[in-house]
């Protein structure tokens, strides 16, 4: 069954979500440790039938394709290195 | 074959393909500019040969796709505080240049890559109105203004360094999408007459997970409904069968 499997790359990515801010909580102490996000992509859609395929020889057109999606993914996990609080710290 | 069993059949694949879409909208929770689909379906009639004791032809309905709806309203903007996230507040979709081509998107998450070049996350450059996009360390500080405008200050001059091209098309709807966040078309772009983008935000996702979970339900309950319809039309072949066999000869 496609749904499971497509819904399965959803929970896949949900996880790396929860790892990334897990590991910014982790970290919130570290110095000059930089906040991480994740970012998602959705996969390669299947065409069932292409947006403004002909559907008539009146040269009706069909305004919405059939196009299945095969569920997200990763694209990255990056940095944003805006500038953190300074703190002092006494130390010579 | 019995005509009922088609017809609950037909209903059980559209059914698989709307949860496929619903699944995919679901999957796609946390996709920045996703914009969500919902499958149409719509009716297909046959005519068949008249039953005993009937005139005409009798009409039969099954369903079939009609297409795929894509909802472009606007998803909510997230604060990301990254200085290349860029939401687009209203209509647009920003430029790409592919190998395979222009492709638009509205992922505003861009990065610069190892040449300056201000990239999205699969590494294609993202169009100003004079092709691609520069920053080099010396531009220090970048602004992006709600028009697309691109500037920094150095050494308390400002230095402009290009313009976000923002498009959009006569119908939104009808681009193919690509994955990666990506779509295509064959329409003209056009230049929308106000463009209004924000820096440190990125677009989220239009998908509500709590609306979707009640389509999925929605779908779940229709195929179930018509599971027992086919498992009520074998039963009474069954019967039928098994009565005609225990009738005198």
């Amino acid at each position: 069954m496609r749904a499971l499997s497509i819904a399965s790359t959803g929970m896949l990515a949900q996880q790396t979500n929860v790892e990334v801010i897990a590991n910014n909580l982790a970290n919130m102490n570290t110095t000059a440790f930089k906040q991480q996000r994740a970012e998602f992509t959705d996969l390669l859609y299947q065409n069932i039938q292409t947006p403004g395929s002909q559907t008539s020889d009146q040269g009706t057109y069909a305004p919405n394709g059939i196009q299945l999606g095969a569920g997200v993914r990763t694209a990255a996990v990056y940095r944003i290195t805006t500038q953190g609080d300074l703190k002092s710290t006494g130390n010579p | 074959m019995d005509n009922s069993l088609l017809v609950s059949l037909s209903q059980q694949l559209a059914a698989y393909r709307a949860m496929d879409v619903i699944a995919n909208n679901l999957a796609n929770v946390s996709t920045p500019g996703f914009k969500r689909e919902a499958a149409k379906f719509e009716e297909y009639i046959t005519h068949t040969r008249p039953a005993e004791g009937e005139k005409g032809p009798q009409s039969l309905s099954f369903v079939k796709d009609a297409g795929v709806m894509r909802d472009i309203s606007q998803g909510n903007l997230e604060q990301t505080s990254a200085p290349y996230d860029v939401a687009i507040a209203g209509k647009g979709y920003f430029a790409v240049q592919t190998a395979t081509g222009m492709r638009y998107t509205r992922d505003g998450h861009f990065s610069l890559d190892a040449n300056g070049n201000l990239v999205t996350s699969q590494g294609y450059q993202v169009q100003g109105d004079g092709g691609a996009i520069t920053i080099t360390p010396n531009d220090g500080d970048i602004h992006i203004a709600p028009d697309g405008t691109i500037s920094s200050v150095v050494r308390g001059v400002g230095n402009q360094i290009g313009k976000l091209k923002v498009v959009d098309f006569a119908d939104g709807s009808a681009l193919t999408k690509q994955g990666a966040n990506l779509y295509s078309t064959s329409q003209t772009p056009t230049t929308p007459a106000t463009v209004n983008l924000q820096q440190g935000a990125l677009e989220a996702s239009n998908v509500q997970p709590v609306i979707e979970i009640s389509h999925m339900i929605e779908v779940m309950r229709a195929y179930e409904a018509t599971a027992t319809l086919s498992k009520s039309q074998e039963d009474m072949m069954r019967q039928a069968i098994d009565k005609l066999g225990q009738m005198p000869s």
